[in-house]
């Protein structure tokens, strides 16, 4: 089988360059970065901040030194109260000097204000500054039903705070989800987006160079046009399919990996469906784009003449990531489900549906047939056009050119 | 009819709006070297492609080695087209055995052949590397080893002596040779029919897509005759121009080819250039290809394609 051998030559010939050697690698290194160690750097969120609390009131400081010394975050404290006296003059000094972090200060009848102001050198600190203005706001609360009169042993239950959880059910059961949901199936469809982008560019680019060796001529007095199509579509793909295997196990890792510490970010487990279709969708992507690819790469002697024909090749692509919104705010709805097995689209809406909600089988199966028979018809049409095309120098044939091509002899 | 290696019958190829080859048939006998003359835009090109099944005929049958041409017969053909291409980035030995294993040859087989062509050809010591950092003539002897490299029955080679130096010109008119010795049918197709005239047993000439003559060469220059003359001298060879025993000039400085007028005395000519010329040179000779080829086409009225005028400058 000669196709093998252009498969073969192919593959070496994607595999060996450092692009793809950097492009395998780095992938899983951002991937680790971009999930691993913000979850590292949550649970160790760095020193507790030291902070002083002015008290020109008289009477809240005690309890708002109290409630801002047991505020925690992911189980540690987040504030150490200094006490140190003096006036804001001498408090700036000393946050300026870098012995405080800054300091809270609670003006004369603040309790019927409700007003506080935070001093520091670094005010950004959203965060920080959120579990703040909780921790003093429960403190007032406390203060004001005393002063209605409430018992104390009473207060904690009356101003328990309520702690909503998001839990996606599925059928392996409920899972507690905190948005990351949301980013990583977002994540993973950039991802594929990206990849069936930039492996259909690695075809174009590749049939354009042949194309400008004019090695073509000499190719094609061996074996066949159909036969060059075959093998090359075949043989970028399994070099595509190696990087994405790879950047898809060090997925898979990375997610075990985060889910097996508690983390403030508590990442949902991707169930083993998710990871399928992940690959699934990907290769059944690249098969639909890159033959376009190959075809136009065929009708054109240079990159910069690719471009316009491109627009309507990049055209679905770019509608499916429009269709983000409407996916992610109804993924069951009737018009997510013609979206996502319209084949154009159904390599990313499809894997986008399946890893937000449980997606029913018949329908993964469903777009996965269309997805098979459009790969058939445009590979087809591609091969046609792809034949007459590599032999063809000059001017840039238009689109009812290559219609005529596909239908010629 | 097992001495034929290549037979076309009845070929014809039309593109859009015009007919590039009209019914052309032509018999290349086992063993030969066989010369498809003719200028630019003759056909020359789409009938190789043809042959190579680079593009199919509207009309007409292709024989290879006695059999309809299928993939099979197309893999004892050795095919250097005119646009010479290979990978810039590969590297040349590895190259050249993938193309030689596309062309259904065993890798052992072709890298055993390897590395006495890369020696022949002077590449023994680039086989490592990429294609691109070889000279223009190193690319060029590099895309003649991959047409060989799978030892075909038959070459094919459009251009053959394109783009290389006297010095190239001359090994490759060696290997050839070698390789006619040894067996192989060689087509050698061109425009510039002086650079492969003397190596060709056979010539078929093309013009506008149909034969104009072909055979073997002797046949064909016996038929038109010792018609022509070459001089070589001093002095003012205008006079040629008007003299009535000549057809036609072609000046050079101190020297002209000139073509007799039919029935012309070559002994009267000879007189009275003695007269005017101081002559270092005087001989009758049989015409070139180039000039029966001029001499067919205009006899047929047609009027000469630039090229084929510019052809022999």
């Amino acid at each position: 089988m000669r196709v093998l051998r252009v498969v073969r030559r192919e593959f070496l010939e994607r595999v060996r360059t450092k692009a793809f050697v950097i492009g395998t690698v780095l992938g899983p290194v951002l991937l680790v970065g971009l999930t691993v160690v913000p979850g590292l750097l949550m649970s160790k969120a760095g020193k507790p901040l030291k902070v002083a609390v002015l008290d020109e009131d008289g009477a809240l400081g005690t309890p708002v030194r109290a409630a801002l010394s047991a505020a925690k975050v992911a189980g540690n404290l987040r504030f150490t109260v200094q006490d140190v006296p003096g006036d804001r003059k001498a408090l700036d000094v000393e946050v300026l000097a870098g012995r405080l972090d800054g300091y809270l200060v609670l003006p004369k009848g603040a309790l019927d204000s409700a007003q506080a102001e935070y001093y520091a050198k670094n005010v950004s600190n959203l965060p920080d500054q959120r579990l703040m203005d909780n921790a003093v706001e429960q403190a007032f609360v406390k203060l004001r039903l005393a002063v209605e009169g409430l018992p104390a042993d009473k207060l904690d239950a009356v101003t328990r705070r309520l702690d909503l959880k998001t839990l996606q059910v599925t059928k392996e059961g409920s899972r507690e989800d905190k948005g990351a949901g949301f980013i990583i199936s977002f994540v993973m469809l950039m991802i594929l987006y990206t990849s069936m982008l930039m492996w259909g560019q690695a075809v174009l680019s590749s049939v354009i160079e042949e194309k400008s060796n004019r090695v073509l001529e000499v190719m094609v007095s061996s074996i066949s046009p159909a036969e060059l199509f075959a093998g090359k579509i075949v043989g970028v793909g399994a070099a595509s399919l190696t990087q994405f295997l790879v950047w898809t196990a060090a997925g898979i890792g990375a997610s075990l990996y985060a889910g097996s510490f508690a983390t403030g970010l508590n990442l949902p487990s991707l169930g083993p469906l998710v990871w399928i279709c992940f690959v699934v969708f990907f290769l059944l992507g690249y098969f639909l784009y890159s033959a376009m690819y190959a075809a136009i790469g065929a009708c054109v002697n240079t990159l910069q003449e690719a471009q316009n024909l491109m627009f309507p090749v990049m055209l679905p692509i770019i509608g499916a990531m429009v269709s983000f919104p409407i996916i992610m705010r109804d993924p069951d709805g009737t018009l997510s489900v013609v979206l996502s097995l319209l084949p154009p689209l159904a390599p990313l809406l499809m894997f986008l549906r399946v890893a937000t909600v449980p997606t029913p089988l018949w329908q993964i199966g469903l777009s996965i047939v269309l997805l098979l028979l459009a790969i058939g018809f445009v590979n087809w049409v591609a091969a046609r056009i792809y034949r007459v095309g590599i032999l063809m120098y000059g001017k840039r044939p238009t689109f009812p050119e290559m219609l005529r091509w596909v239908r010629h002899r | 009819m097992n001495d034929i290696a290549i037979r076309l019958q009845g070929v014809r190829k039309a593109f859009e709006g015009h007919v590039a080859v009209h019914e052309l048939s032509l018999d290349v006998p086992k063993g030969c070297v066989f010369g498809l003359l003719g200028p630019n835009g003759a056909g020359k090109t789409t009938t190789l492609r043809m042959i190579m099944d680079i593009i199919g005929p509207d009309a007409g049958t292709i024989d290879i080695l006695g059999r309809p041409a299928d993939r099979t017969s197309r893999d004892r053909i050795g095919y250097m087209p005119e646009e010479r291409g290979l990978y810039a980035r590969m590297q040349v030995d590895e190259q050249l055995l993938y193309l030689a294993e596309l062309k259904g040859c065993p890798r052992a087989d072709a890298q055993r052949r390897l590395g006495p062509w890369l020696q022949k050809l002077g590449l023994a010591d680039w086989g490592k590397r990429k294609l691109n950092e070889l000279s223009k003539g190193m690319q060029q002897k590099t895309q003649f080893a991959a047409t060989v490299l799978h030892d075909p029955d038959i070459l094919i080679l459009d251009e053959p002596m394109s783009g290389l130096d006297p010095v190239g010109t001359n090994m490759m008119k060696d290997v050839l040779v070698e390789l006619s010795r040894a067996g192989k049918t060689l087509i050698l197709s061109s425009h510039q029919m002086e650079t492969v005239e003397k190596m060709c047993d056979r010539v078929a000439l093309i013009h506008r897509g149909r034969k104009v003559l072909d055979g073997t060469v002797a046949e064909v220059k016996a038929h038109h005759g010792k018609n022509a003359v070459v001089m070589a001298f001093e002095g003012d060879g205008s006079f040629l121009d008007a003299h009535p025993s000549v057809a036609s000039v072609n000046h050079f400085n101190n020297y002209v080819e000139l073509r007799l007028s039919p029935g012309a005395d070559p002994q009267a000519l000879l007189r009275a250039a003695a007269e005017r010329l101081k002559l270092s040179r005087f001989e009758l000779v049989e015409p070139s290809l180039h000039d029966i080829f001029v001499e067919k086409v205009t006899a047929a009225g047609e009027t000469l394609p630039e090229e084929a005028a510019q052809a022999r400058s």
